[in-house]
């Protein structure tokens, strides 16, 4: 009652009423209150696992060996000395920069192609983005069905094509299994590009073409000159974010060779998977995500810092 | 419903009851008047929502016609779980359950076909006869053991039941995953239950002393050859003309290359003569090495825990494995074990060893069902004969029941895997068409009815019971994940041209760093323990020990 009335009495003043001290306190972090229910969601459910990701790698966190005592470096060591890892990180990258290279190429191609209108383009540009809306399960198993002997049909197409037997086991022989993995990427994943790369070569102003035509340049000089400079910012972004995924490469490969024969298929990703849910060695395949990771970053890095200083001339 | 016609309808859904007890085609009937019934029942008070939940409960049972030799299983398992005979071990598990009525019981299955048994059939029939309740959760085969193992640490008591590998038994029941059944087998089984498993399976779920749980699954490798082919007069003739012996299924691994060379010679490429599902990870590489490699006299581990495989039983095993491939068909090393059955029921080859659906198959008789219908129909039904794999026919994992160890309801889910693993119950399960069940008990392989599924099925009953005789088991120890793997990079390996030596050389030491990581002293109590078990190795297989099962 009593405060009621001094409150009254302090309107009455014109001053403001006095807060308890939990009001004060929110008054003054009123803005942080309302980010905060956003921020312990982030935490729980991102910073939270990688950090005790961070834990498991330093711990044994073995299905198949009892008890979570502190393992020090071990986890990252054996991953650092298994010939395994080694070559999945090479086979990452190796597979990852032809793919990406052969899907910049030909997607680049293409859009060069379509960028211009012609009857039919619509559908054909709907045909041509049709792969990118397949999971890549999908996509692993019919190119399987397409290459696989007996039943597949890619040999016998070859050996009526060349008027000789064509026997190539496109998934068990090297370097046809490469070859398999990286058409099947390819075939996805080239429409990604086609479809960032358009998209830019649309933003060039076509009065720059006009005016280098009045000036009398050619084509290639034109495309040199005037296109690539143009387009290389969104160049930078496809490839960034196609070489981003490429090496997450497993989908297919899971399907396509079940990592075999031996490791020969056997990408980061594959080699993190088997050892964390075929053999069961979690605590070996968090170390090793990590050390991916490190990898991945500094990749990452690399492309963001110039794709952020890249500018269209 | 007025009285007159309620009494009228009782005494024909009696009728009804009666007749389907008898084995009489009114399974259809039965259903609908009795969802007929809970439907006009919806008018009559508060009892309405349970009754009709519970007639829709019945509706997911699929059963058979009652005619066919499936129905009379089917019956015959309803019959023994609800009249008895009082002291089986059916109708005990049944009695007991009532105690449990609804509850619901979470059970782990492998994703796909082998779910189908417990949603279609056995998981509804256990809820008809006890009010209780089965969620299958389906899980990939690695998941199967992962999973168990992540929810036991989080205690999150999220199973009741455990389709497990035999080979997990040993690491599950130390890490306190699964729960011994001992007590419970003393309480409600009638003992002679477990006499009716082939002496093969029998111990399979028993560590250190305990049961562990039940064996349920008898994947036996056996051979399928084209007897048309193999009794063909000119084939016959030329292979006399050519060996100077009579043509027939193998008996050595040398044998089996031969022929298989042999019959691709004459007749390729409208046959092939043989087939093998060598695709890496799916997963035949390992069980053949393993089953070739021991019947040559190869040691998994010498006394000191190292590995055995370097050995010049590893390189003959290996060399006999590429013989067997160049004999194949083309792509032979590009194919799983479901491209294989393709080759074989479409007669591209003339023979496979394989797991025991593979005789179902091409006697068409899994072709029935629709679920399995991604495999082609058989064009060699009544062409084929059965025979023992040369040497000694690999047991290629199984299954065993197992209790959860953090389950809030462990005796009703003992209940229920003592009731589906009984003898009648287990018969009717192992011969639903879609089902990867395999024959595993004694009754299985000398039953009637499942002998009356196709025209060879006794032939094929007694091939399994005889391959089990001299069959080894995988090895059973933590860890086998990681040997498994490595003999499948091992030979994936070898086929795109690695020396075999080297292979052997390469795998040995990753066996030597799983066994290390694992600790050799524990380890090798381990594979001493399963040493003990009839089928370890070649020379203590049921038939040596001398109780080799006769039908």
């Amino acid at each position: 009652m009593q405060y009621t009335a001094t409150v009254s009495r302090m309107k009455a003043a014109g001053a403001p009423p006095r807060l308890s001290s939990f009001a004060q306190w929110a008054d003054r972090h009123f803005k942080w209150l309302l980010v905060a229910p956003a921020v312990l969601l982030i935490l729980a459910l991102s910073i939270y696992p990688l950090l005790f990701s961070l834990v498991v790698s330093f711990i044994n966190y073995d299905f198949q060996v009892p008890g979570h005592g502190f393992v020090g470096l071990k986890n990252f060591e054996r991953v650092v000395f298994d010939p395994v890892a080694r070559w999945s990180l090479l086979l990452t990258a190796w597979l990852s920069g032809v793919s990406v290279a052969i899907e910049f190429v030909l997607g680049l191609l293409v859009a060069l192609t379509m960028v211009r209108s012609f009857p039919g383009r619509g559908v054909i540009m709907s045909i041509l983005i049709v792969p990118l809306f397949i999971s890549p399960v999908i996509v692993g198993q019919a190119w399987t069905l397409l290459l696989q002997r007996p039943f597949g049909p890619t040999n016998y197409i070859l050996t009526q094509l060349l008027g000789q037997e064509v026997t190539i086991g496109w998934m068990t022989e090297a370097p046809w299994l490469y070859v398999s993995l990286i058409i099947a990427d390819v075939w996805q994943w080239t429409p990604f590009m086609f479809v960032i790369l358009l998209a830019g070569l649309t933003a060039i102003p076509p009065n720059l073409y006009e005016a280098a035509e009045l000036d009398g340049v050619n084509a290639w000089q034109a495309f040199w000159a005037i296109t690539l400079p143009h387009l290389a910012p969104m160049m930078l972004l496809a490839l960034t974010f196609r070489l981003l995924d490429a090496i997450r490469m497993f989908d297919t490969i899971f399907i396509m060779t079940g990592g075999g024969p031996g490791t020969r298929t056997y990408t980061a990703s594959y080699y993190l998977y088997t050892v964390g849910f075929t053999q069961f060695h979690l605590s070996q395949a968090t170390a090793g995500s990590w050390l991916f990771l490190i990898f991945t970053a500094l990749v990452v890095t690399l492309l963001v810092r110039r794709l952020l200083k890249a500018e269209p001339v | 419903m007025n009285d007159h016609e309620k009494r009228d309808f009782q005494a024909g859904l009696e009728a009804e009851v009666d007749a389907f007890m008898r084995g009489e085609t009114t399974r259809r009937t039965f259903i609908t008047r009795f969802g007929q019934m809970t439907g006009m029942l919806a008018a009559s008070g508060p009892i309405l929502g349970m009754m009709t939940d519970w007639a829709l409960a019945q509706q997911k049972l699929e059963l058979a016609d009652a005619g066919s030799p499936l129905g009379q299983a089917q019956v015959a398992a309803m019959k023994a779980s609800m009249e008895g005979p009082a002291d089986g071990s059916a109708f005990r598990a049944v009695e007991a359950a009532k105690a449990h009525s609804g509850v619901t019981l979470n059970m782990t299955y492998e994703a796909g076909l082998q779910a189908l048994d417990p949603r279609n059939f056995s998981g509804p029939m256990w809820e008809q006869l006890t009010g209780m309740k089965s969620n299958v959760v389906e899980l990939s085969n690695p998941d199967q053991y992962s999973k168990a193992v992540a929810e036991h640490i989080a205690g999150s008591g999220a199973y009741d039941v455990l389709d497990i590998s035999p080979a997990w038994t040993p690491s599950l029941a130390d890490g306190g995953v699964i729960a011994p059944l001992d007590d419970y087998i003393a309480k409600y089984m009638n003992p002679t239950d477990l006499e009716d498993y082939h002496p093969l399976y029998k111990a399979l779920p028993t560590y250190k002393g305990k049961i562990w749980g039940f064996f349920d699954d008898g994947d036996m490798f056996a051979l399928y050859y084209r007897k048309d082919i193999f009794e063909d007069p000119k084939m016959v003739e030329a292979y006399q003309a050519k060996f100077n012996a009579k043509l027939g299924p193998p008996k050595t691994w040398e044998e089996y290359a031969q022929i298989a060379q042999f019959i691709t010679d004459q007749m390729a490429p409208n046959v092939y003569g043989a087939g093998h599902f060598r695709k890496a990870g799916s997963p035949g590489n390992q069980f053949d090495f393993l089953q070739q490699y021991r019947a040559n006299g190869g040691k998994l581990f010498g006394d000191d825990m190292k590995a055995g495989l370097v050995s010049d039983a590893g390189v003959k095993t290996l060399q006999n494995m590429i013989a067997a491939n160049a004999a194949s068909i083309p792509g032979n090393n590009e194919l799983d074990a479901v491209s294989l059955w393709a080759a074989f029921l479409t007669g591209k080859v003339a023979m496979i060893y394989s797991w025991p659906p593979s005789g179902r198959m091409a006697a068409n008789y899994s072709q029935s069902a629709t679920a399995i219908n991604f495999i082609p129909q058989s064009q060699i039904a009544g062409k084929v004969g059965y025979a023992v794999v040369p040497g000694n026919p690999e047991h290629a994992t199984g299954y065993n029941k197992a209790l959860s160890a953090d389950s809030a309801n462990p005796e009703a889910a003992y209940l229920f895997m003592q009731w589906a693993c009984s003898p009648p119950v287990s018969l009717a399960r192992c011969m639903l068409p879609y089902a990867l069940r395999d024959p595993y008990r004694i009754s299985h392989f000398k039953s009637e009815l499942y002998g009356a599924l196709f025209p060879s099925a006794k032939e094929y009953l007694s091939n399994l019971n005889n391959s089990a005789n001299v069959g080894l088991l995988d090895p059973i120890m933590p860890g086998a994940q990681d040997y498994f793997l490595s003999i499948d990079r091992m030979c994936t390996a070898v086929w795109a041209g690695a020396d075999p030596k080297a292979s052997l050389e390469t795998a040995a030491a990753e066996w030597n760093e799983t066994t290390d990581r694992l600790g050799v002293d524990s380890q090798k109590a381990f594979y001493t323990e399963f040493l003990k078990l009839p089928g370890a190795t070649a020379d203590n297989t049921v038939e040596k020990l001398g109780m080799a099962v006769t039908l």
